[in-house]
């Protein structure tokens, strides 16, 4: 088994490209993978917690929940965050916030590396 | 190298796509990057489809989500699911690019 890691950089909230990484995941996940998953840009809504969840709308909370208690790894990016006016204290719990620096390591560490861009 | 190229758009990347070379390509069509497996323009394929070499591959979930079947697919699209997206990114390709 590998060590995946999953580099997001989506646009706005409803964002395919945040949907698509955590179904990816999940995939994983679910063949035995150790995943990590570095949320950057807009993909840092995931890093305020207590997000509701309506009908037909994007909404990825729960999924990241079950797939954190699997042992997935989700990593915000600090300064995007920050600057959207997410804290430390709004944070999910289990979920670590870092600057990019983690994530150029991680993309060297690790066994295989998609990139996902904005749409 | 190995290289596994997701394309995620209709339009927008061609460009980029073209210039990209490997000894062994793999193209993987998701979200809107489908089209390109369903979708002809005056009787001809998308020219995404002509790269020589390339093995092509369209996300199930995208397609059905869109509204397409297996039956409208492209003779040389593989549908494949997230696990074996999965199974392209760890076992058959050493890098991946985002289109």
């Amino acid at each position: 088994m590998g060590d995946l890691t999953l580099g997001v950089f989506p646009s706005l909230v409803g964002s395919m490209s945040l949907d698509f990484a955590f179904k990816l995941a999940e995939a994983g996940i679910a063949k035995g993978h150790t995943v990590n998953l570095w949320l950057s840009g807009n993909a840092v809504m995931m890093a305020k917690k207590g997000q509701k969840q309506f009908k037909d709308y994007s909404h990825n909370e729960k999924l990241m929940k079950e797939l954190m208690g699997k042992g997935m790894l989700v990593t915000v990016c600090e300064a995007c965050a920050e600057a959207r006016g997410y804290h430390k204290e709004d944070v999910p719990e289990g979920m670590k916030r870092a600057s990019m620096d983690w994530y150029l390591a991680k993309t060297v560490k690790t066994d295989k590396l998609l990139h996902i861009g904005g749409e | 190298m190995k290289l596994a190229i997701f394309l995620s758009d209709w339009r927008r990347t061609e460009e980029s796509f073209e210039r990209l070379k490997a000894d062994k390509m793999g193209v993987i069509l998701v979200g809107n990057g489908i089209y390109h497996a369903v979708v002809k323009e005056n009787g001809k394929d998308s020219p995404v489809l002509s790269k020589a070499g390339a093995n092509y591959f369209v996300l199930a979930d995208d397609l059905t989500t869109r509204g397409f079947t297996a039956a409208q697919v492209n003779s040389k699209v593989k549908i494949v699911s997230y696990g074996d997206i999965v199974d392209l990114i760890m076992n058959d390709y050493e890098k991946t690019a985002w289109l």
